[in-house]
Protein backbone atom coordinates (compact mmCIF):
# COMPACT_ATOMS: atom_id res chain seq x y z
CA UNK A 1 0.00 0.00 0.00
CA UNK A 2 2.92 2.18 0.91
CA UNK A 3 5.70 3.46 -1.98
CA UNK A 4 8.25 5.52 0.04
CA UNK A 5 10.24 5.62 -3.09
CA UNK A 6 7.62 8.81 -3.76
CA UNK A 7 9.29 10.58 -1.19
CA UNK A 8 11.76 11.78 -3.83
CA UNK A 9 9.77 12.81 -6.77
CA UNK A 10 8.28 14.80 -3.89
CA UNK A 11 10.71 17.55 -3.47
CA UNK A 12 12.34 18.32 -7.24
CA UNK A 13 9.77 17.40 -9.68
CA UNK A 14 9.28 20.96 -12.11
CA UNK A 15 5.85 21.08 -11.03
CA UNK A 16 6.61 21.49 -7.36
CA UNK A 17 9.56 23.90 -8.15
CA UNK A 18 7.36 26.49 -10.42
CA UNK A 19 5.51 27.90 -7.23
CA UNK A 20 8.61 28.00 -5.53
CA UNK A 21 9.89 30.52 -8.00
CA UNK A 22 7.00 32.32 -8.13
CA UNK A 23 7.82 32.99 -4.07
CA UNK A 24 10.64 34.38 -4.67
CA UNK A 25 10.13 36.51 -6.75
CA UNK A 26 7.28 38.11 -5.10
CA UNK A 27 9.89 38.08 -2.34
CA UNK A 28 12.62 39.77 -4.04
CA UNK A 29 9.59 42.64 -5.15
CA UNK A 30 8.71 43.37 -2.44
CA UNK A 31 12.33 43.14 -0.86
CA UNK A 32 13.57 45.55 -3.45
CA UNK A 33 9.78 48.01 -2.85
CA UNK A 34 10.97 48.27 0.69
CA UNK A 35 14.64 49.35 0.28
CA UNK A 36 13.52 52.24 -2.22
CA UNK A 37 10.95 52.97 0.39
CA UNK A 38 7.99 52.65 -1.61
CA UNK A 39 6.14 51.61 0.80
CA UNK A 40 7.00 52.80 4.76
CA UNK A 41 8.69 50.47 6.87
CA UNK A 42 6.04 50.86 9.33
CA UNK A 43 3.32 49.89 7.41
CA UNK A 44 4.72 46.84 5.31
CA UNK A 45 8.26 45.51 6.95
CA UNK A 46 10.59 44.41 4.12
CA UNK A 47 11.15 40.44 3.95
CA UNK A 48 14.47 40.56 5.61
CA UNK A 49 14.03 42.37 8.20
CA UNK A 50 10.59 40.32 9.05
CA UNK A 51 13.23 37.34 8.91
CA UNK A 52 15.57 39.02 11.06
CA UNK A 53 12.88 39.36 13.73
CA UNK A 54 12.23 36.21 13.88
CA UNK A 55 16.20 35.09 14.22
CA UNK A 56 16.09 37.62 16.95
CA UNK A 57 13.01 36.37 18.47
CA UNK A 58 13.70 32.61 17.84
CA UNK A 59 12.90 31.04 21.49
CA UNK A 60 10.15 33.10 22.18
CA UNK A 61 8.74 32.22 19.43
CA UNK A 62 9.77 28.82 18.75
CA UNK A 63 7.76 28.19 22.23
CA UNK A 64 5.07 30.22 20.58
CA UNK A 65 4.75 28.19 17.51
CA UNK A 66 5.48 24.82 19.06
CA UNK A 67 2.24 25.93 21.12
CA UNK A 68 0.09 26.62 18.26
CA UNK A 69 1.09 23.62 15.72
CA UNK A 70 -0.22 21.32 19.34
CA UNK A 71 -3.23 23.26 19.70
CA UNK A 72 -3.53 22.84 15.61
CA UNK A 73 -2.47 18.72 15.27
CA UNK A 74 -4.59 18.01 18.45
CA UNK A 75 -7.88 19.54 17.18
CA UNK A 76 -7.64 18.64 13.94
CA UNK A 77 -7.23 14.23 15.76
CA UNK A 78 -10.18 15.37 17.73
CA UNK A 79 -12.21 16.80 15.08
CA UNK A 80 -11.44 13.79 12.72
CA UNK A 81 -12.51 10.90 15.71
CA UNK A 82 -15.50 13.40 16.08
CA UNK A 83 -15.95 13.50 12.43
CA UNK A 84 -15.64 9.94 11.62
CA UNK A 85 -17.51 8.29 14.40
CA UNK A 86 -20.47 10.91 14.10
CA UNK A 87 -20.79 9.62 10.64
CA UNK A 88 -21.00 6.34 11.28
CA UNK A 89 -23.66 7.05 13.71
CA UNK A 90 -25.74 8.99 11.10
CA UNK A 91 -25.00 5.86 8.77
CA UNK A 92 -25.84 3.19 11.23
CA UNK A 93 -28.78 4.25 13.12
CA UNK A 94 -31.68 5.49 11.25
CA UNK A 95 -32.89 7.10 14.29
CA UNK A 96 -29.83 9.02 15.15
CA UNK A 97 -29.92 10.17 11.35
CA UNK A 98 -33.56 11.85 11.53
CA UNK A 99 -33.20 12.80 15.31
CA UNK A 100 -29.67 14.37 15.40
CA UNK A 101 -28.09 14.54 12.02
CA UNK A 102 -30.16 17.86 11.08
CA UNK A 103 -29.51 19.16 14.44
CA UNK A 104 -25.63 18.73 13.59
CA UNK A 105 -26.37 20.68 9.98
CA UNK A 106 -28.20 23.23 11.56
CA UNK A 107 -25.34 24.08 14.49
CA UNK A 108 -23.17 25.16 11.61
CA UNK A 109 -25.38 28.15 10.64
CA UNK A 110 -23.90 29.42 14.46
CA UNK A 111 -20.59 30.82 13.92
CA UNK A 112 -18.25 29.03 15.85
CA UNK A 113 -16.19 32.03 16.41
CA UNK A 114 -19.02 33.70 18.19
CA UNK A 115 -18.79 30.35 20.74
CA UNK A 116 -15.20 31.02 21.91
CA UNK A 117 -15.89 33.21 24.65
CA UNK A 118 -18.90 31.13 25.91
CA UNK A 119 -16.29 27.77 25.82
CA UNK A 120 -13.53 30.08 27.37
CA UNK A 121 -15.64 30.48 30.44
CA UNK A 122 -16.78 27.09 30.53
CA UNK A 123 -13.37 25.75 30.05
CA UNK A 124 -10.95 28.15 31.70
CA UNK A 125 -7.46 29.32 29.70
CA UNK A 126 -5.62 26.18 29.21
CA UNK A 127 -5.20 24.46 26.28
CA UNK A 128 -7.95 22.65 26.68
CA UNK A 129 -10.50 25.39 25.57
CA UNK A 130 -8.21 25.93 22.45
CA UNK A 131 -8.57 22.26 21.24
CA UNK A 132 -12.04 22.19 21.67
CA UNK A 133 -12.80 25.17 19.62
CA UNK A 134 -10.34 23.99 17.00
CA UNK A 135 -12.08 20.62 17.03
CA UNK A 136 -15.59 22.43 16.62
CA UNK A 137 -14.70 24.62 14.10
CA UNK A 138 -12.97 21.54 12.12
CA UNK A 139 -14.93 18.73 12.74
CA UNK A 140 -17.86 19.52 10.00
CA UNK A 141 -16.39 19.19 7.19
CA UNK A 142 -14.92 15.29 8.15
CA UNK A 143 -18.47 14.79 9.17
CA UNK A 144 -20.23 15.61 5.89
CA UNK A 145 -17.78 13.94 3.65
CA UNK A 146 -17.61 10.79 5.84
CA UNK A 147 -21.31 10.23 5.87
CA UNK A 148 -21.57 10.82 1.68
CA UNK A 149 -18.44 8.29 1.45
CA UNK A 150 -19.26 5.40 3.19
CA UNK A 151 -23.18 6.19 1.22
CA UNK A 152 -21.64 5.37 -2.03
CA UNK A 153 -20.92 2.26 -1.30
CA UNK A 154 -22.62 0.15 -4.14
CA UNK A 155 -25.56 -2.15 -2.98
CA UNK A 156 -24.31 -5.14 -4.73
CA UNK A 157 -20.69 -4.83 -2.70
CA UNK A 158 -23.07 -5.18 0.34
CA UNK A 159 -24.89 -8.11 -0.93
CA UNK A 160 -21.34 -9.65 -2.16
CA UNK A 161 -20.03 -9.24 1.39
CA UNK A 162 -23.80 -10.38 3.13
CA UNK A 163 -23.06 -13.64 0.58
CA UNK A 164 -19.64 -13.98 2.27
CA UNK A 165 -21.27 -13.99 5.36
CA UNK A 166 -19.26 -10.91 6.45
CA UNK A 167 -19.83 -9.08 9.66
CA UNK A 168 -20.75 -5.87 10.16
CA UNK A 169 -17.75 -4.45 11.44
CA UNK A 170 -15.78 -6.74 8.57
CA UNK A 171 -17.85 -5.26 6.54
CA UNK A 172 -17.25 -1.75 7.45
CA UNK A 173 -13.48 -2.28 7.95
CA UNK A 174 -13.07 -3.60 4.62
CA UNK A 175 -15.73 -2.54 2.24
CA UNK A 176 -17.24 0.94 4.05
CA UNK A 177 -14.63 2.48 5.09
CA UNK A 178 -11.87 2.10 2.52
CA UNK A 179 -14.48 3.47 -0.03
CA UNK A 180 -14.98 6.68 2.50
CA UNK A 181 -11.66 7.00 2.11
CA UNK A 182 -11.05 9.28 -0.44
CA UNK A 183 -13.30 11.09 0.88
CA UNK A 184 -12.51 11.62 4.57
CA UNK A 185 -9.07 13.06 3.19
CA UNK A 186 -11.32 15.43 0.82
CA UNK A 187 -13.02 16.62 4.36
CA UNK A 188 -9.72 16.58 6.45
CA UNK A 189 -7.90 18.64 4.19
CA UNK A 190 -10.48 21.28 4.42
CA UNK A 191 -10.71 20.59 8.38
CA UNK A 192 -6.78 21.46 8.82
CA UNK A 193 -7.12 24.84 7.49
CA UNK A 194 -10.32 25.05 9.24
CA UNK A 195 -7.93 23.98 12.77
CA UNK A 196 -5.35 26.70 11.91
CA UNK A 197 -8.49 29.35 12.24
CA UNK A 198 -10.03 27.64 15.04
CA UNK A 199 -6.36 27.49 16.86
CA UNK A 200 -5.74 31.71 16.28
CA UNK A 201 -9.20 32.56 17.14
CA UNK A 202 -8.87 30.66 20.45
CA UNK A 203 -5.44 32.67 21.26
CA UNK A 204 -7.13 35.93 19.99
CA UNK A 205 -9.49 35.93 22.66
CA UNK A 206 -7.99 33.92 25.45
CA UNK A 207 -4.21 32.99 25.88
CA UNK A 208 -0.84 33.92 27.11
CA UNK A 209 0.96 32.09 24.77
CA UNK A 210 0.34 30.91 21.08
CA UNK A 211 1.01 32.46 18.15
CA UNK A 212 -2.33 33.93 17.82
CA UNK A 213 -1.70 35.47 21.08
CA UNK A 214 1.90 37.51 19.72
CA UNK A 215 -0.42 38.59 16.76
CA UNK A 216 -2.55 40.26 19.37
CA UNK A 217 0.31 41.63 21.21
CA UNK A 218 2.23 43.05 18.48
CA UNK A 219 -1.40 44.27 17.26
CA UNK A 220 -1.02 46.16 20.51
CA UNK A 221 2.26 47.35 19.75
CA UNK A 222 1.92 48.52 16.87
CA UNK A 223 4.67 46.57 16.25
CA UNK A 224 4.51 45.53 12.35
CA UNK A 225 7.93 43.75 12.24
CA UNK A 226 6.24 40.89 15.45
CA UNK A 227 2.79 41.15 13.43
CA UNK A 228 4.55 39.89 10.07
CA UNK A 229 7.13 37.41 12.46
CA UNK A 230 3.77 35.95 13.48
CA UNK A 231 1.71 35.75 10.00
CA UNK A 232 4.82 34.20 8.29
CA UNK A 233 5.12 31.49 11.11
CA UNK A 234 0.90 30.78 11.66
CA UNK A 235 1.40 30.85 7.21
CA UNK A 236 4.05 28.01 7.64
CA UNK A 237 2.36 25.86 9.80
CA UNK A 238 -0.83 25.54 7.88
CA UNK A 239 0.61 24.79 4.49
CA UNK A 240 2.89 22.39 6.58
CA UNK A 241 0.03 21.05 7.75
CA UNK A 242 -2.07 20.90 5.20
CA UNK A 243 1.38 19.42 3.18
CA UNK A 244 1.24 16.66 5.31
CA UNK A 245 -1.84 16.00 5.37
CA UNK A 246 -1.30 15.67 1.64
CA UNK A 247 1.38 13.55 2.05
CA UNK A 248 -0.61 10.53 3.78
CA UNK A 249 -3.02 10.61 1.47
CA UNK A 250 -0.85 10.05 -1.87
CA UNK A 251 0.53 7.20 0.43
CA UNK A 252 -2.67 5.77 1.32
CA UNK A 253 -4.54 6.30 -1.16
CA UNK A 254 -2.34 4.98 -3.79
CA UNK A 255 -5.24 2.86 -5.36
CA UNK A 256 -7.51 5.83 -6.22
CA UNK A 257 -8.13 7.36 -9.07
CA UNK A 258 -6.90 10.72 -8.01
CA UNK A 259 -3.46 9.47 -7.73
CA UNK A 260 -2.27 6.74 -9.18
CA UNK A 261 -1.47 8.02 -12.78
CA UNK A 262 0.64 10.96 -10.85
CA UNK A 263 3.18 7.76 -9.65
CA UNK A 264 3.95 5.68 -12.61
CA UNK A 265 1.65 3.20 -12.09
CA UNK A 266 0.63 1.44 -15.35
CA UNK A 267 -3.00 2.32 -16.44
CA UNK A 268 -5.15 -0.20 -18.20
CA UNK B 1 1.43 -33.11 3.53
CA UNK B 2 -2.25 -32.56 4.29
CA UNK B 3 -1.34 -29.39 2.58
CA UNK B 4 0.05 -31.14 -0.85
CA UNK B 5 -2.95 -33.92 -0.56
CA UNK B 6 -5.62 -31.22 -0.33
CA UNK B 7 -3.99 -28.95 -3.01
CA UNK B 8 -3.71 -32.54 -5.65
CA UNK B 9 -7.59 -33.18 -5.18
CA UNK B 10 -7.99 -29.27 -6.06
CA UNK B 11 -5.62 -29.77 -8.87
CA UNK B 12 -7.64 -32.40 -10.13
CA UNK B 13 -11.00 -30.12 -9.72
CA UNK B 14 -9.81 -27.50 -11.52
CA UNK B 15 -8.30 -29.58 -14.34
CA UNK B 16 -12.03 -31.32 -15.11
CA UNK B 17 -10.20 -34.60 -14.85
CA UNK B 18 -12.61 -35.74 -11.96
CA UNK B 19 -14.80 -38.30 -13.64
CA UNK B 20 -16.75 -39.02 -10.63
CA UNK B 21 -17.90 -35.96 -10.00
CA UNK B 22 -19.02 -35.35 -13.73
CA UNK B 23 -20.99 -38.31 -13.63
CA UNK B 24 -22.86 -37.71 -10.51
CA UNK B 25 -23.98 -34.17 -11.93
CA UNK B 26 -24.73 -35.82 -15.28
CA UNK B 27 -27.14 -38.09 -13.50
CA UNK B 28 -28.80 -35.78 -11.57
CA UNK B 29 -28.26 -32.44 -13.69
CA UNK B 30 -29.42 -34.29 -17.20
CA UNK B 31 -32.31 -36.65 -15.81
CA UNK B 32 -35.76 -35.10 -15.26
CA UNK B 33 -35.87 -37.76 -13.06
CA UNK B 34 -33.08 -38.08 -10.61
CA UNK B 35 -31.72 -41.87 -9.54
CA UNK B 36 -29.69 -43.26 -7.08
CA UNK B 37 -28.62 -41.66 -4.41
CA UNK B 38 -29.84 -37.97 -5.94
CA UNK B 39 -33.25 -39.04 -4.97
CA UNK B 40 -32.77 -38.27 -1.66
CA UNK B 41 -31.47 -34.94 -1.35
CA UNK B 42 -33.26 -31.91 -1.89
CA UNK B 43 -33.63 -29.74 -4.62
CA UNK B 44 -31.05 -26.75 -4.89
CA UNK B 45 -33.66 -24.02 -5.09
CA UNK B 46 -36.98 -24.19 -4.55
CA UNK B 47 -39.21 -21.25 -5.45
CA UNK B 48 -42.77 -21.47 -4.48
CA UNK B 49 -45.07 -18.31 -5.52
CA UNK B 50 -42.71 -15.86 -5.57
CA UNK B 51 -44.18 -12.53 -6.14
CA UNK B 52 -42.08 -8.87 -5.62
CA UNK B 53 -43.86 -5.56 -5.15
CA UNK B 54 -41.54 -2.40 -5.50
CA UNK B 55 -42.77 0.97 -3.88
CA UNK B 56 -41.80 3.42 -6.32
CA UNK B 57 -42.58 7.31 -6.18
CA UNK B 58 -45.32 6.76 -8.80
CA UNK B 59 -47.46 3.97 -7.08
CA UNK B 60 -46.14 0.19 -6.96
CA UNK B 61 -44.61 -1.88 -9.15
CA UNK B 62 -45.19 -5.79 -9.60
CA UNK B 63 -41.79 -6.87 -10.33
CA UNK B 64 -42.41 -10.75 -10.01
CA UNK B 65 -45.53 -12.53 -10.00
CA UNK B 66 -46.39 -16.11 -8.73
CA UNK B 67 -42.68 -17.22 -10.07
CA UNK B 68 -42.64 -21.36 -9.09
CA UNK B 69 -39.38 -23.16 -10.15
CA UNK B 70 -37.31 -26.08 -9.04
CA UNK B 71 -33.63 -26.65 -9.71
CA UNK B 72 -32.01 -29.76 -8.91
CA UNK B 73 -28.73 -29.77 -7.57
CA UNK B 74 -25.55 -29.76 -9.82
CA UNK B 75 -28.02 -28.50 -12.74
CA UNK B 76 -27.09 -25.04 -14.46
CA UNK B 77 -29.92 -22.92 -15.10
CA UNK B 78 -30.09 -19.67 -17.01
CA UNK B 79 -33.24 -17.07 -16.88
CA UNK B 80 -33.36 -15.06 -19.88
CA UNK B 81 -35.77 -12.01 -20.63
CA UNK B 82 -36.34 -8.57 -21.75
CA UNK B 83 -34.40 -6.19 -19.60
CA UNK B 84 -36.99 -4.61 -16.30
CA UNK B 85 -38.28 -8.07 -15.72
CA UNK B 86 -37.18 -8.89 -12.30
CA UNK B 87 -34.81 -11.41 -13.53
CA UNK B 88 -32.33 -9.93 -11.48
CA UNK B 89 -34.74 -9.41 -8.44
CA UNK B 90 -35.28 -12.84 -8.84
CA UNK B 91 -31.27 -13.93 -8.06
CA UNK B 92 -31.09 -11.43 -5.36
CA UNK B 93 -34.19 -13.27 -3.67
CA UNK B 94 -32.66 -16.72 -3.97
CA UNK B 95 -29.29 -15.64 -2.11
CA UNK B 96 -31.57 -14.07 0.71
CA UNK B 97 -30.42 -10.86 -0.36
CA UNK B 98 -34.11 -9.46 -0.82
CA UNK B 99 -36.93 -10.59 0.52
CA UNK B 100 -40.04 -11.61 -1.43
CA UNK B 101 -43.14 -10.15 -0.92
CA UNK B 102 -44.82 -12.93 -0.78
CA UNK B 103 -43.83 -16.89 -1.76
CA UNK B 104 -41.29 -19.01 0.13
CA UNK B 105 -37.54 -19.84 -1.19
CA UNK B 106 -35.92 -22.87 -0.24
CA UNK B 107 -32.05 -23.30 -0.92
CA UNK B 108 -30.91 -27.06 -0.36
CA UNK B 109 -33.95 -27.75 1.45
CA UNK B 110 -33.36 -25.09 3.94
CA UNK B 111 -35.73 -21.80 3.63
CA UNK B 112 -34.26 -18.72 3.23
CA UNK B 113 -34.89 -15.84 5.83
CA UNK B 114 -31.55 -14.16 5.47
CA UNK B 115 -28.36 -14.00 3.05
CA UNK B 116 -27.29 -17.37 2.09
CA UNK B 117 -23.83 -17.55 2.39
CA UNK B 118 -23.39 -21.19 0.64
CA UNK B 119 -23.17 -19.23 -2.18
CA UNK B 120 -20.27 -17.77 -4.81
CA UNK B 121 -22.42 -14.46 -6.92
CA UNK B 122 -21.03 -12.42 -9.43
CA UNK B 123 -22.58 -9.40 -10.93
CA UNK B 124 -22.43 -7.21 -13.53
CA UNK B 125 -20.02 -5.34 -11.95
CA UNK B 126 -17.36 -6.97 -11.22
CA UNK B 127 -16.77 -5.16 -7.44
CA UNK B 128 -13.18 -5.75 -7.38
CA UNK B 129 -11.55 -3.80 -4.30
CA UNK B 130 -9.25 -1.29 -6.08
CA UNK B 131 -7.29 -1.11 -2.56
CA UNK B 132 -6.36 -4.66 -3.08
CA UNK B 133 -4.07 -6.86 -5.31
CA UNK B 134 -6.04 -9.37 -7.39
CA UNK B 135 -5.06 -12.25 -5.29
CA UNK B 136 -6.49 -10.39 -2.09
CA UNK B 137 -9.34 -9.89 -3.99
CA UNK B 138 -10.09 -14.01 -4.44
CA UNK B 139 -8.69 -13.90 -1.02
CA UNK B 140 -11.35 -12.06 0.34
CA UNK B 141 -13.85 -14.32 0.59
CA UNK B 142 -11.56 -16.50 2.34
CA UNK B 143 -10.92 -13.53 5.23
CA UNK B 144 -14.60 -12.99 5.66
CA UNK B 145 -15.54 -16.11 5.50
CA UNK B 146 -12.31 -17.20 8.39
CA UNK B 147 -10.99 -19.93 6.48
CA UNK B 148 -7.41 -21.50 5.91
CA UNK B 149 -5.59 -18.70 4.65
CA UNK B 150 -2.87 -20.87 3.69
CA UNK B 151 -5.05 -23.51 1.52
CA UNK B 152 -7.02 -20.55 0.36
CA UNK B 153 -3.78 -18.56 -1.08
CA UNK B 154 -3.21 -22.12 -3.12
CA UNK B 155 -6.32 -22.60 -4.24
CA UNK B 156 -6.68 -18.70 -5.34
CA UNK B 157 -3.41 -19.43 -7.74
CA UNK B 158 -4.50 -22.60 -9.32
CA UNK B 159 -7.99 -21.08 -9.80
CA UNK B 160 -5.94 -17.08 -11.37
CA UNK B 161 -4.00 -19.58 -13.39
CA UNK B 162 -6.93 -21.63 -14.92
CA UNK B 163 -8.15 -18.56 -16.12
CA UNK B 164 -4.90 -17.15 -17.76
CA UNK B 165 -4.49 -14.72 -14.67
CA UNK B 166 -1.49 -16.71 -12.95
CA UNK B 167 1.11 -13.27 -13.86
CA UNK B 168 -1.47 -11.04 -12.16
CA UNK B 169 -1.86 -11.84 -8.74
CA UNK B 170 -0.23 -8.64 -7.50
CA UNK B 171 -1.75 -6.24 -9.74
CA UNK B 172 -4.09 -3.80 -9.26
CA UNK B 173 -7.76 -4.14 -10.80
CA UNK B 174 -6.96 -0.73 -12.63
CA UNK B 175 -4.65 -2.27 -14.24
CA UNK B 176 -6.56 -5.27 -16.13
CA UNK B 177 -9.32 -5.27 -18.41
CA UNK B 178 -12.42 -5.38 -17.92
CA UNK B 179 -12.70 -9.63 -19.31
CA UNK B 180 -9.68 -10.00 -16.65
CA UNK B 181 -11.40 -8.41 -14.02
CA UNK B 182 -14.62 -10.26 -14.42
CA UNK B 183 -12.42 -13.52 -14.62
CA UNK B 184 -10.70 -12.40 -11.25
CA UNK B 185 -14.25 -11.86 -9.95
CA UNK B 186 -15.33 -15.25 -11.30
CA UNK B 187 -12.26 -16.26 -9.31
CA UNK B 188 -13.62 -15.14 -5.75
CA UNK B 189 -17.03 -16.77 -6.07
CA UNK B 190 -15.36 -20.41 -6.81
CA UNK B 191 -12.40 -20.10 -4.19
CA UNK B 192 -14.88 -21.87 -1.32
CA UNK B 193 -16.14 -24.77 -3.32
CA UNK B 194 -19.84 -22.87 -2.40
CA UNK B 195 -22.65 -25.15 -3.49
CA UNK B 196 -24.48 -22.87 -5.42
CA UNK B 197 -23.26 -20.58 -7.77
CA UNK B 198 -25.19 -16.89 -8.78
CA UNK B 199 -24.39 -14.76 -11.74
CA UNK B 200 -25.88 -11.73 -12.39
CA UNK B 201 -25.46 -10.72 -15.88
CA UNK B 202 -21.52 -11.08 -15.55
CA UNK B 203 -20.67 -10.65 -18.82
CA UNK B 204 -22.65 -8.35 -20.06
CA UNK B 205 -20.21 -5.29 -20.05
CA UNK B 206 -17.97 -7.14 -22.41
CA UNK B 207 -17.34 -7.68 -25.95
CA UNK B 208 -18.41 -10.63 -27.88
CA UNK B 209 -15.15 -12.24 -28.27
CA UNK B 210 -13.66 -12.25 -24.36
CA UNK B 211 -17.66 -13.31 -23.49
CA UNK B 212 -17.10 -16.42 -25.42
CA UNK B 213 -14.23 -16.99 -23.76
CA UNK B 214 -15.21 -16.79 -20.00
CA UNK B 215 -17.98 -18.73 -21.17
CA UNK B 216 -15.51 -21.22 -22.06
CA UNK B 217 -13.51 -20.45 -18.78
CA UNK B 218 -17.12 -20.93 -16.70
CA UNK B 219 -18.42 -24.15 -18.21
CA UNK B 220 -14.86 -26.07 -17.93
CA UNK B 221 -14.85 -24.81 -13.96
CA UNK B 222 -18.13 -25.45 -13.38
CA UNK B 223 -18.34 -28.93 -14.91
CA UNK B 224 -15.46 -29.64 -13.22
CA UNK B 225 -17.40 -28.78 -9.33
CA UNK B 226 -20.62 -30.82 -8.76
CA UNK B 227 -21.84 -27.54 -8.59
CA UNK B 228 -25.63 -25.80 -9.14
CA UNK B 229 -25.48 -22.71 -11.25
CA UNK B 230 -27.97 -19.48 -11.70
CA UNK B 231 -27.23 -17.49 -14.64
CA UNK B 232 -29.07 -14.34 -15.06
CA UNK B 233 -28.56 -12.91 -18.64
CA UNK B 234 -29.98 -11.29 -21.58
CA UNK B 235 -28.01 -13.29 -24.00
CA UNK B 236 -30.06 -16.10 -25.76
CA UNK B 237 -26.79 -17.74 -26.87
CA UNK B 238 -25.04 -17.52 -23.64
CA UNK B 239 -27.77 -19.10 -21.76
CA UNK B 240 -28.08 -21.90 -24.31
CA UNK B 241 -24.00 -22.69 -24.89
CA UNK B 242 -24.22 -23.01 -20.99
CA UNK B 243 -27.12 -24.24 -19.63
CA UNK B 244 -29.02 -27.70 -18.93
CA UNK B 245 -32.61 -25.71 -18.94
CA UNK B 246 -33.16 -21.76 -19.88
CA UNK B 247 -35.75 -20.35 -18.02
CA UNK B 248 -37.73 -17.27 -20.25
CA UNK B 249 -39.61 -14.71 -17.68
CA UNK B 250 -42.36 -11.97 -19.83
CA UNK B 251 -41.97 -8.45 -19.58
CA UNK B 252 -43.13 -7.02 -15.79
CA UNK B 253 -44.75 -8.58 -13.84
CA UNK B 254 -42.03 -11.18 -14.81
CA UNK B 255 -43.87 -14.46 -14.59
CA UNK B 256 -42.30 -17.81 -15.86
CA UNK B 257 -43.29 -17.93 -19.75
CA UNK B 258 -41.29 -21.10 -20.55
CA UNK B 259 -39.04 -23.69 -19.07
CA UNK B 260 -36.49 -24.96 -22.36
CA UNK B 261 -34.26 -28.35 -21.43
CA UNK B 262 -31.13 -27.78 -23.65
CA UNK B 263 -30.06 -31.17 -24.77
CA UNK B 264 -26.24 -30.59 -25.91
CA UNK B 265 -23.40 -32.71 -24.66
CA UNK B 266 -20.78 -31.82 -22.31
CA UNK B 267 -17.99 -29.98 -21.99
CA UNK B 268 -19.51 -27.62 -24.91
CA UNK B 269 -17.44 -26.05 -27.55
CA UNK B 270 -17.36 -23.05 -29.55
CA UNK B 271 -17.88 -25.37 -32.25
CA UNK B 272 -21.48 -26.23 -31.23
CA UNK B 273 -23.01 -23.02 -32.15
CA UNK B 274 -22.96 -24.35 -35.97
CA UNK B 275 -25.28 -27.33 -34.34
CA UNK B 276 -28.24 -27.13 -36.09
CA UNK B 277 -30.19 -27.57 -32.93
CA UNK B 278 -27.95 -24.90 -31.39
CA UNK B 279 -29.79 -22.63 -34.46
CA UNK B 280 -33.47 -24.21 -33.31
CA UNK B 281 -33.07 -23.50 -29.65
CA UNK B 282 -31.63 -19.96 -30.17
CA UNK B 283 -34.80 -19.31 -32.90
CA UNK B 284 -37.34 -21.05 -30.20
CA UNK B 285 -36.09 -19.04 -27.81
CA UNK B 286 -36.05 -15.42 -29.40
CA UNK B 287 -39.65 -16.31 -30.63
CA UNK B 288 -40.75 -16.68 -26.58
CA UNK B 289 -38.76 -13.35 -25.76
CA UNK B 290 -40.18 -11.26 -28.57
CA UNK B 291 -42.94 -12.74 -30.23
CA UNK B 292 -42.89 -11.66 -33.67
CA UNK B 293 -46.45 -10.93 -34.74
CA UNK B 294 -47.23 -9.49 -30.92
CA UNK B 295 -47.49 -5.88 -30.70
CA UNK B 296 -44.65 -6.50 -27.50
CA UNK B 297 -41.43 -4.55 -27.67
CA UNK B 298 -38.47 -4.92 -26.15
Amino acid sequence: MMDFSRIRTLGLSPSSIAPIVTTVIILVVWQIASAMAWVPEYLLPSPLSIMKTIYIRREMLAVDTLITFYEIVASFLVAMAMGISLAMLVVRSRLFESAVYPLLVMSQAVPKVALAPLILIWFGFGLSPKIIIGALVAFFPILINTVSGIRSVEQDSIFLFQSMGARPWKMFLHLRFPTALPNIFGGAKVAITLAVVGAIIAEFIGANRGLGYVLIIANGMQDMRLLFAALTLISLLAVLCYWVISFIESMVLDWHVSTRGAHGHGTA
Amino acid sequence: MNELAWADTRLAAVGGTSDVRQATRFASGRDPSPQGEAIASPPAIELESISKLFRTKNGTVLALDDINLTVEAGEFISIIGPSGCGKSTLLTITGGLVLPTSGKTSVFGAEVRRPVTDVGIVFQKDLLLDWRTVLQNVLLQAEMRGMDMEQAKVRARQLLKSVGLGDFENARPWELSGGMRQRVGLCRALLHDASLLLLDEPFGALDALTRDQINLDLERLWSAESRTALLITHSISEAIFLSDRVIVISPRPGRIIADVRIDLDRPRGLHMRKLERYAEYEDHLRRLIMPSSGGESV
